[in-house]
This record gives structure tokens, C-alpha cells and sequence, in this order.
């Protein structure tokens, strides 16, 4: 059972099962016992599964560790502590890994310290492992084990698959997982999920501590921490301290009036904006979103104020290297930045040092993300975070301005866990199996234990049981291509090959290698795209980054040269988006809003009755309301509709030059809307049999076409229950599904990056997943590894679950859907219609459209 | 179609109407063996799909003469497994149909003898027939200067289609000069991958040095279409 604990233990309690020294060393450095510990110690001396959810700076670790130590130290004083494991301590980054091992080796040495007052010797043992620990430190550990081994996801399975570690492991009594947020919403989760079945099956009904920042629903992620047993729920106790720290925030507009204002003069006065803020601070952490605007602000700062920003601006992003990383991470934490730009690389808990203002440029794009940012600041519990988020336009005000009522009002969206993964299973397997014969019966069983795979489907196991013994090529060839022994006599899989366990270390792991070329206008950094992406630019392409939209001109080495394109739509859609989604909880409020208003203008209230209701519901200053209303009011004005989250608008408008455009108004976020508008696309094309175009952002989509384009018709066609259906052949001939196919071929070791000494770089990678992406199309459509690919572009990188509810509200007449014609768009429309990310749907397969262009070039030639 | 006189392109192949010859280009057996010796575990499907694409162009035509324009198999300094055994059922295979094998050496065959032995095959630098030379491209051949067209594989042209978002890569003929000899670039006759696009303007056969935005483009589907230039696709 999942459940909240209600009540504090109170000092007395704690105090009772310490032991003396821990007591002493604790009170000597702490006056008292904080909130979450209150809550937790109790819980994990009682060897409680236990999910502790509180902001940055809330005491978690040490609430995690506590009990732990004390039970090490009281073994440790009685010469009893063995030789092994007993707590296992994994964490998302290995720069986090680095900080706990720090901070924990220190108060374990005044421990000791006082230990030694009252002659006793304490024997704890700490290790650190990760992919960067040597070899000799690793035969270190095997002949002195730690007794807390501090290691990340990847490493914990390497573990497991290690003969001689894996023995250490049999008797660990506790895991913690820390940010298990930041795992529970990809892969990396899934796979440490089945690693702790896998450590649940070495020694059975060990206790999982789970710490976690803002999230919801905090019962799902308590799932996805402990687990199934006998198909049942294991136990988990819930410590919600998640709003425990004060909150000062205020969503800014760098000018009163964000319509009558050029780009330039907007960002000068953004620029300048940020430079206030930051001088009115002591150490200002900013977010960006994408590496390119980390990049693209430190540059403008320093250009802008030479003086003020020098040594003490820095930039963190994940494609730096890690010595810079390390090098910004330690002048931070030193006091010596006055301001840290990132893109999304310091949300995780590593220890940043005094940060009392946090900077949001652009939104956040959820609830949860934006308090988790803000709460950075104010390390101290008692401490207030003060977060800021600018907003640049009045799509951005209005969502920012109801982000910030959620946030206030602690409404938190929810997370999405990826389940049912194919290729992340076949990796896990090829771990088992070469750790231990096991029968596919009790793999199917330990499998089911994890959140995960709980509803994982026996056909679906069983393909990938096929595909790891190689059944998907002639008998002749299978020891070739077969991953585990497979006796499908008695049921039993096992190790095949020397070289296993070596390929399973040397490739393990979720995380999608990319590579990236920057993008430059002269020799200003604009960000980087995909080396994939420039693949296919020609000079003269229009594409878009980070929001803007650019003309590439030409590539050499690792740098595409770009201009500024002037109102041209992009000619080349970008699969690759930095960008992050909208959540869908967060859409439906800012709709809710939107409905909220609309009712304000059919009802004829007046201009000071809708700022009042402005002012009231949303917690915005004075110019941001008004410019809301005034928003709002042309909107209305202009349509006498405001789409809302009952009534779905779509605006016909047809342009003189470019056509049809089917503007819909669906502000469900771009997961959603990147089901929705390929599947009209795709009916449409169907209907017709014509390619179509369309482009979506996280408050609508467009469809456009030539005149007598029946998208309406073909919306109306579309059917809840054959959307899934649909969707899969919509995306089938997308460049984002071959790209995620080698991501998942990687996965389940179709395609091996490091394979006999040698490491494939991207490009490779990806040249030979082309080749394989045809050959199992030609073996099976349905091939377990291809179909592990659709289920990843509908199910996380897209939402075909919502999308599903949506289509379904609309059938049920939950949501009406409204339509009207414009000469113009309407003011909603304008950044739907404006930038965006476009794709087009191909219908036509290879041999029309080869007609079509010999056609059209032969018309060319000949005139 | 024709490509030139005497010249025809048929399937992926290039017939030489006089001589009754078929030419085919850089079948690269042997290719997902090599793949997966690397870690790309690629399924062996190509010696069935070749055998059913040669199948379908012998159905259309009979030649006498088969020629392999280079690289017969993928593997440069050895012969692997997969490749000992198909390409000696490919030659068998074209064996039944034609009764002439002549196989030129491209940069992939340093060792093919073993395998051409086997059958008593001739394996050649180049090949002429009056004049047209055929020869795999991968480097200059003095001797091939004195004629007057000439047919090489090597660089497995494809060309890259674009409108608007939309693009799509198809395998294709060039026809163009090398100097003032006609110059036709021959597609692969490999089935699995897709040819690298000349679009890019980065080209390997130094034959190709040269005016290749000038080129001519044939691309051999369901039927041959005929492009025009390259530069004027761009």
C-alpha cells in the first residue's frame, strides 16, 4: 500500500534509537532535527520503503543516510560489520555522485573523530563508482567493499552483471534513489527499475528510499520506486514536504507593451532587464531552456555591459566538456560568478553554492519544472526562493502568469513514465542472462515486478526473447546475431559468447548519443544543430531554432553558417527540437483561463471588472494584466471566439499566395499536438491523396493545403479508437522515427557502439541503422525492436494517450469544435501561423513523387 | 532508355546493345557480414534481393556478356565468410544466364582471384570493347584515355529530390565528359543501401573531378526518367 505519512515523529523518538555518537555529532552540527527528518528517519529505521519529496536544500540526504549510519556505526562498534554492501546510493549525474561522496565523507570522518574520544575505531567504508572510476580502484573495492557504494543507474547494472561484485551485493539492506523525478520520466529509469528487480532477486525485501523534487502525482513515483510483489504493490510511505520553503515569484515583461515593439528594441530591453536583476543580487542563476540561448545570453551580456560581465559570467551546458563543466561547478560553488547561464544542466541537486535569484528566460514549460528551477535559490529551508520568469511575448505572459497560479496554488502536473519499453528490456535480459541461468518464466515474473512492466504483455516478452536468441535470421546464422543461449526445451536462457559480459559494460546504458555542429550568423553563436539536421539542409533552407527561424548558407567543419531569414515560412521541418513541450495539465489550465475570459466578454463585463477578475485569479502586476486583457479583448473583438479548453476554434484563413490554412486552436501542448495534426494530415493526404503540410507549436497546429483541401472533412473522420492506429502509420515514413529506431536498435544492442575496442561515432551509427532500418522492414513490420520505436515517438516523445482523451471529448461532445473563417488570423493565431516546427506528411510513395518532380522539372526545362 | 548510342539503361544495369553486354556495378557482397563484424547486426538479405533484381532484368533481356564493374564483393584485404559463399552462388547464378563473366577489379577486390579461380573467370583492371571502356573509377587508367566513352561504378551516385519539406533519395545514372570523352557514372547494384547523393557536390572518382553540376541525371525506377542537369535540380 502507498500512503501519506501524516505525522511527525517528535525528537524524543529519533533521539531514543540513535546512537551516542551519531547523537553528539549530529547536535553538534545541526540544533535540530529538520522536517523531513522528523518525518523519514523514523521510517527508514524501521526499514520502511519510503519516497521523501522536498525542494532543493531540504535536509533529504542526510534524512536518507541517517538511520543508515547509525546502523552502520552501532555495527561497526561491535566489530560486526562485514566485508559487503549494505547501502547502495544511486543518483542521476555523476557530477551528484562526486558531491554525496564529499559530503558524506566528511561528517563520517568527525564521526570517527569522536568515535575515537571514547576509543572506539569506526570502520565505514565509502566508494564511489562510475563510469569514470578506474580499474584499480574497482579491484580496490572488490578486495575492501564499501559499505555504502555510491554509483549511477548505468554502473549499478554493470554491477549486478559483475561475477565478483554481484556477490558483494546479496545482502544490501538499502537503496536509495536520489532525484528519482529526473529518472522516473525516461528510459534511465525504466532500466534502474528492472536493476532493482534484479538486486530485489539477489536479496529479497531490501528497503528503497526514493528522494524526489516537486512532482506529481507522488503516488505513481512511489510505484515506479518500490515496485510489484506477487502482483500486488509493495509498501511505500509517502513524506510530502514538497512546499515547505517560501516562494517570492513574479513573471516580468522587459516593456509595458509587447505587441508595438521591433525585435531589437525588445531585447535590449530584455538584456537590460536581466542586467538589473542581477546587480540587484549577490549570485543570479539563469535558465535558457536550450544550450544554444546559454550560449547566445552570455554573449549578449558580455557584449552589452563589457564591464560588468567578464570572469564572473559563466555558461553550463551539457556539450561542454567536462573539465569546463567542473571548472564553472567549482568557481560557483567558490562565490566566484556573479551569474551562471544554463540551458536545463543545473535543475539536478548538485551542490551549486549561495544562489538568491533564479532567472526563468522564457517558461519552464510545467509546473513541477518551474518551482524545481526556482528552487534553486535559498539553499536553506528557511530561506525564500525568489524566481523571476521573462516572458517575451503575450502567449508567453499568458501561460507564464498561470504557471505562476499553480505554482502558488501548488496544482503540479503530471509526469509521464515511460512503460512497457522493448529495447530497454533486451538490454536488461542480455544482463541477466549473463549473470545466471534463469527460466523464462521467472524472468517474465521478475520482469512484471517493475512499475515499468507491470502490464507488459506475454506476446510482446516473448518477441524479445526471440529476437535476443536470434530467431529473426536462418538457423545457419542465429550464433551470429543471437544475444543469450535460449534452451527452448526446458525454457532456460543463459550467457552465450566470451565476449558478452565485456560488450554488455562496454555499451550499457539509455541515454541517445547525438552530436551536434554550432550554428553561427558571421561569427556569432546562434546554438547547434543536429549533425543528422545538416544533413539535409541545401543552401537557402529555412529552418527553425530555438523559436527563430534562419536561412542556412553553408557548413564547414563543425560550424553551419546562417542570416536572419525574413518572413519566410521553414522550408525543412525540424525533426531535432531542443524545445521543451508544454505539459498537458499546464495547457488545460491556461485553457481553463482562456474560458474563464470569454465567459467575462459574452457577459459584457467591463474593461475594470476583467482586470479586477485578471488581478484575482492570476497573480500578475499591473502592466501584465492589462496586457492580458488587451489580448484577449482583440481576440474577441476581432473573432467573437476565444478557444477554450470546451471549445475547440479552427480558423480557416486563406492566404492569396500560399494557400489554405487550417488553424486549430488546440492548446493541449505539442506532444499532443504533434498526434493530432499528422493524423488529420494523414486522413487528409488519404482523402486525397496529396502530401499535405502543417506546423505545430504548443498552443495549436496549422494544416495547410491548396484550395479545395478537405481538412474538416477529414478531422471529422478521425475515430478515438483507430487514432492509435492512425498515428502509427502517419509517423511510419518520419525521419524522427528512423532517428528514434537507431536510439532503441542501440538500445537492444542491434547496434553495438563500442564493439571490440573501437567506438562508432554518430554518423556511422546512423548510416548503418539506415541500412538496418531496411533490412528488418523487410524481415518483419512489426519486428519487436521497430515496433519498441513507433510505441517511443507516440508514447513519450509524443502523447497519444491524451490526444486519445481529447479526440474522445470531442466524440462525446465534452468539446465542441467551432469553425470560422478569417481574412486574417486572428491575434491567437499569430504564432501558430508564424513559427512553429513544420513536417509534411508523404502520402505519395517514392515512385509518384519521382513522376510528380520528372513533371514538374521536364516543365521547367521546357519552357 | 537510352543513355547514349548503343547505350541502355535497364533496371539498375547498363546494356551495351552491339556486344549484347550487361554492365552492374558495386554489389558489395558480403556487406552485412562486414556490418556486423563492426556491431551493426544487419540481417544477410542482400544475395536474395540481387538474385531476384539480376532474375528480373534477365527476364527483359539475354545478354552474352556480364560484366561486374568492381567491387563484386565488400571486404578489401580478405574474404569473409559470407562473401566466400555468395558470390561464388552469384556467379553461378549469372553463370546459368550469360555466357561470359568478366569481372573488373575495383578498390574492394584486392583479393579476388581465390574466388575467380574457382570458377575460371577473368579478372580484369579494365575492359574494352572498341571504344568504350569500362573500368570501376577508383583511379585513373592511362589506357583508358583513347577511348571514346567511358563507364565506371565506384561512386554510387544517388540524387536527393526535394520539394518544399518533402525529400527523397533515389540511386541514379550520370552522364556527363571527362574531358572530351563521354563519361556515364553507373548506379550500385547494392540492395541495401541507398547510394550517396551527388547533390552534395562531393564526388571520390577522380574522374569526377570536373563540371559535375553538368552532369546528366537518369534515374532507373519502374521506368528510366530522364532529369536533365544537375544544376538544374538544385
Amino acid at each position: 500500500m502507498i500512503s501519506l505519512i501524516e505525522k511527525q515523529y517528535s525528537e524524543r523518538e529519533i533521539k531514543a534509537v540513535l546512537n551516542p555518537i551519531l547523537k553528539e555529532w549530529f547536535f553538534n552540527t545541526f540544533k535540530e532535527f529538520s522536517i523531513p527528518q522528523l518525518y523519514g528517519v523514523m521510517e527508514i529505521h524501521n526499514k520502511q520503503n519510503i519516497l521523501i519529496s522536498a525542494p532543493t536544500g531540504g535536509t533529504k540526504t542526510l534524512t536518507a543516510f541517517l538511520s543508515i549510519l547509525n546502523e552502520l556505526l552501532t555495527l561497526s562498534e561491535h566489530n560486526i560489520l562485514e566485508d559487503r554492501v549494505y547501502c547502495v546510493y544511486i543518483s542521476p549525474l555523476k557530477a551528484l555522485s562526486r558531491d554525496i561522496e564529499k559530503n558524506l565523507q566528511e561528517p563520517l570522518n568527525e564521526i570517527k573523530e569522536i568515535a575515537k574520544k571514547y576509543s572506539k575505531d569506526i570502520a565505514i567504508r565509502i566508494g564511489l563508482r562510475t563510469g569514470d572510476t578506474s580499474t584499480n580502484d574497482k579491484s580496490a573495492m572488490l578486495r575492501k567493499p564499501p559499505h555504502i557504494l555510491i554509483t549511477t543507474p548505468e554502473s549499478l547494472s554493470i554491477t549486478l552483471t559483475s561475477i565478483k561484485f554481484r556477490d558483494l551485493m546479496r545482502n544490501v539492506k538499502y537503496v536509495i534513489i536520489d532525484e528519482v523525478h529526473a529518472l522516473a520520466e525516461n528510459k534511465r529509469g525504466v532500466h534502474l527499475s528492472l536493476s532493482m528487480e534484479r538486486l530485489e532477486q539477489l536479496n529479497p525485501g531490501f528497503t528503497r528510499i526514493g528522494l524526489s523534487a516537486t512532482i506529481a502525482p507522488l503516488e505513481e513515483v512511489a510505484r515506479f520506486l518500490v515496485g510489484y510483489e506477487n502482483e500486488k504493490e509493495r509498501n511505500c510511505k509517502i513524506v510530502d514536504v514538497q512546499f515547505i520553503k517560501k516562494m517570492d515569484l513574479k513573471v516580468l515583461s522587459p516593456v509595458p507593451d509587447l505587441i508595438n515593439i521591433n525585435h531589437r528594441e525588445l531585447h535590449h530591453s530584455m538584456y537590460s532587464l536581466i542586467d538589473r536583476l542581477v546587480q540587484e543580487h549577490k549570485t543570479t542563476l539563469i535558465f535558457t531552456n536550450t544550450r544554444s540561448a546559454t550560449e547566445r545570453v552570455v554573449h549578449h551580456l558580455k557584449e552589452k555591459f563589457p564591464k560588468k560581465y567578464t570572469e564572473n559570467i559563466g555558461a553550463h551546458h551539457g556539450s561542454l566538456s567536462k573539465s569546463l563543466r567542473h571548472n564553472i561547478e567549482d568557481r560557483l560553488r567558490n562565490g566566484e560568478l556573479k551569474v551562471i547561464v544554463c540551458s536545463t544542466s543545473l535543475e539536478l541537486g548538485i551542490d551549486i553554492g549561495y544562489i538568491d535569484l533564479v532567472i526563468l528566460l522564457g517558461s519552464p514549460k510545467s509546473i513541477a519544472r518551474g518551482i524545481q528551477r526556482i528552487g534553486r535559490s535559498g539553499h536553506r529551508l528557511h530561506e525564500t526562493s525568489n524566481g523571476r520568469i521573462i516572458v517575451l511575448d503575450r502567449d508567453d505572459l499568458v501561460e507564464n502568469a498561470v504557471l505562476l497560479k499553480n505554482a502558488i496554488e501548488r496544482k503540479i502536473d503530471n509526469i509521464h513514465i515511460p512503460k512497457n519499453c522493448l529495447d530497454v528490456l533486451a538490454q536488461q535480459i542480455i544482463g541477466i542472462a549473463i549473470s545466471d541461468r534463469i527460466n523464462v518464466e521467472d524472468l517474465f515474473k521478475l520482469v512484471k515486478k517493475s512499475y515499468c512492466y507491470r502490464n507488459l504483455e506475454r506476446k510482446q516478452f516473448d518477441e524479445i526473447i526471440d529476437y535476443l536468441a536470434g530467431k529473426y535470421v536462418s538457423l545457419e546464422y542465429r550464433n551470429i546475431y543471437a544475444k543469450i543461449w535460449h534452451d527452448e526445451d526446458n525454457g532456460m536462457i543463459g550467457r552465450r559468447g566470451k565476449l558478452g559480459r565485456v560488450i554488455f559494460m562496454t555499451n550499457v546504458g539509455t541515454i541517445p548519443e547525438e552530436s551536434y555542429v554550432k550554428v553561427k550568423i558571421g561569427e556569432e553563436p546562434i546554438g547547434s544543430i543536429d549533425e543528422g539536421f545538416l544533413e539535409r539542409l541545401r543552401r537557402g533552407d529555412v529552418f527553425v531554432l530555438g523559436g527563430q527561424t534562419y536561412e542556412f548558407l553553408y557548413a564547414r567543419g563543425q560550424t553551419a553558417q546562417v542570416r536572419t531569414s525574413v518572413n519566410r515560412p521553414p522550408t525543412v521541418p525540424s525533426w531535432f527540437s531542443e524545445m521543451l513541450p508544454l505539459s498537458f495539465d499546464l495547457a488545460l489550465e491556461v485553457q481553463k483561463f482562456r474560458r474563464l475570459m470569454e465567459e467575462r466578454f459574452v457577459h459584457k463585463r467591463t474593461k475594470e471588472e476583467i482586470l479586477r477578475f485578471v488581478d484575482e485569479y492570476l497573480y500578475v502586476d499591473k502592466n501584465g494584466a492589462n496586457a492580458i486583457y488587451e489580448y484577449f479583448k482583440e481576440q474577441y473583438s476581432y473573432l467573437k471566439e476565444i478557444p477554450n479548453d470546451k471549445k475547440l476554434l479552427i480558423e480557416v484563413y486563406k492566404d492569396p499566395e500560399r494557400g489554405t490554412y487550417f488553424i486549430f486552436h488546440s492548446l493541449f501542448g505539442r506532444r499532443v499536438n504533434d498526434v493530432l495534426s499528422r493524423v488529420i494530415a494523414y486522413a487528409v493526404s488519404r482523402l486525397q491523396h496529396r502530401d499535405v503540410e502543417f506546423s505545430i507549436n504548443d498552443n495549436g497546429f496549422y494544416i495547410r493545403g491548396n484550395k479545395d483541401v478537405q481538412v474538416l472533412r477529414a478531422f471529422k473522420m478521425i475515430k478515438s479508437n483507430e487514432l492509435r492506429e492512425l498515428a502509427k502509420l502517419a509517423i511510419d515514413k518520419t525521419e524522427i522515427l528512423k532517428r528514434r529506431f537507431r536510439h532503441c536498435a542501440t538500445r537492444a544492442f542491434m547496434i553495438l557502439r563500442t564493439y571490440k575496442g573501437r567506438t562508432k561515432g554518430v554518423g556511422r551509427q546512423q548510416v548503418a541503422s539506415t541500412i538496418l532500418l531496411n533490412a528488418v522492414r523487410q524481415l518483419n513490420e512489426n519486428f519487436s525492436i521497430l515496433q519498441e520505436a513507433r510505441r517511443e515517438v507516440l508514447e513519450d516523445l509524443m502523447d497519444i494517450g491524451n490526444a486519445t482523451i481529447i479526440i474522445k471529448a470531442i466524440e462525446n461532445g465534452e468539446i465542441m469544435v467551432k469553425e470560422v473563417n478569417t481574412n486574417l488570423p486572428s491575434p491567437f493565431a499569430f504564432n501558430i501561423v508564424l513559427q512553429g516546427y513544420s513536417d509534411v506528411l508523404k502520402i505519395e510513395d517514392k515512385i509518384e513523387f519521382l513522376r510528380r518532380m520528372h513533371q514538374k522539372v521536364m516543365a521547367k526545362i521546357n519552357t | 532508355m537510352k543513355i547514349y548510342e548503343g547505350l541502355e539503361i535497364i533496371d539498375l544495369g547498363l546494356y551495351i546493345k552491339d556486344y549484347k553486354a550487361l554492365v552492374i556495378s558495386d554489389l558489395q557482397i558480403g556487406l552485412e557480414e562486414s556490418l556486423t563484424k563492426e556491431g551493426f547486426f544487419i540481417p544477410k538479405l542482400q544475395f536474395e534481393l540481387i538474385k531476384k533484381r539480376l532474375s528480373s532484368i534477365f527476364n527483359k533481356i539475354k545478354p552474352d556478356k556480364l560484366i561486374i564493374n568492381g567491387d563484386l564483393k565488400h571486404e578489401f584485404g580478405f574474404i569473409n565468410k559470407q562473401e566466400w559463399k555468395e558470390t561464388i552462388q552469384i556467379i553461378d547464378f549469372i553463370a546459368e544466364n550469360c555466357k561470359e563473366i568478366i569481372i573488373i577489379k575495383g578498390n574492394h577486390d584486392v583479393i579476388l582471384e581465390p574466388i575467380t579461380n574457382k570458377r575460371n573467370i577473368s579478372l580484369v583492371d579494365y575492359y574494352k570493347m572498341e571504344h568504350i571502356c569500362i573500368l570501376h573509377g577508383h583511379r585513373i587508367v592511362l589506357d583508358s584515355l583513347n577511348s571514346k566513352i567511358l563507364i565506371i561504378g565506384h561512386e554510387h551516385p544517388a540524387i536527393s529530390l526535394k520539394e518544399g519539406a518533402k525529400i527523397e533519395k533515389y540511386k541514379c545514372f550520370l552522364k556527363g565528359y571527362y574531358d572530351d570523352k563521354i563519361l556515364i557514372v553507373m548506379p550500385s547494384f547494392n540492395m541495401l543501401s541507398e547510394g550517396s547523393d551527388i547533390m552534395k557536390g562531393e564526388t571520390l572518382s577522380p574522374y569526377l573531378a570536373q563540371n559535375l553540376f553538368d552532369f546528366e541525371v537518369y534515374i532507373a525506377e519502374d521506368k528510366v526518367y530522364k532529369f536533365g542537369k544537375i544544376k538544374n535540380l538544385k
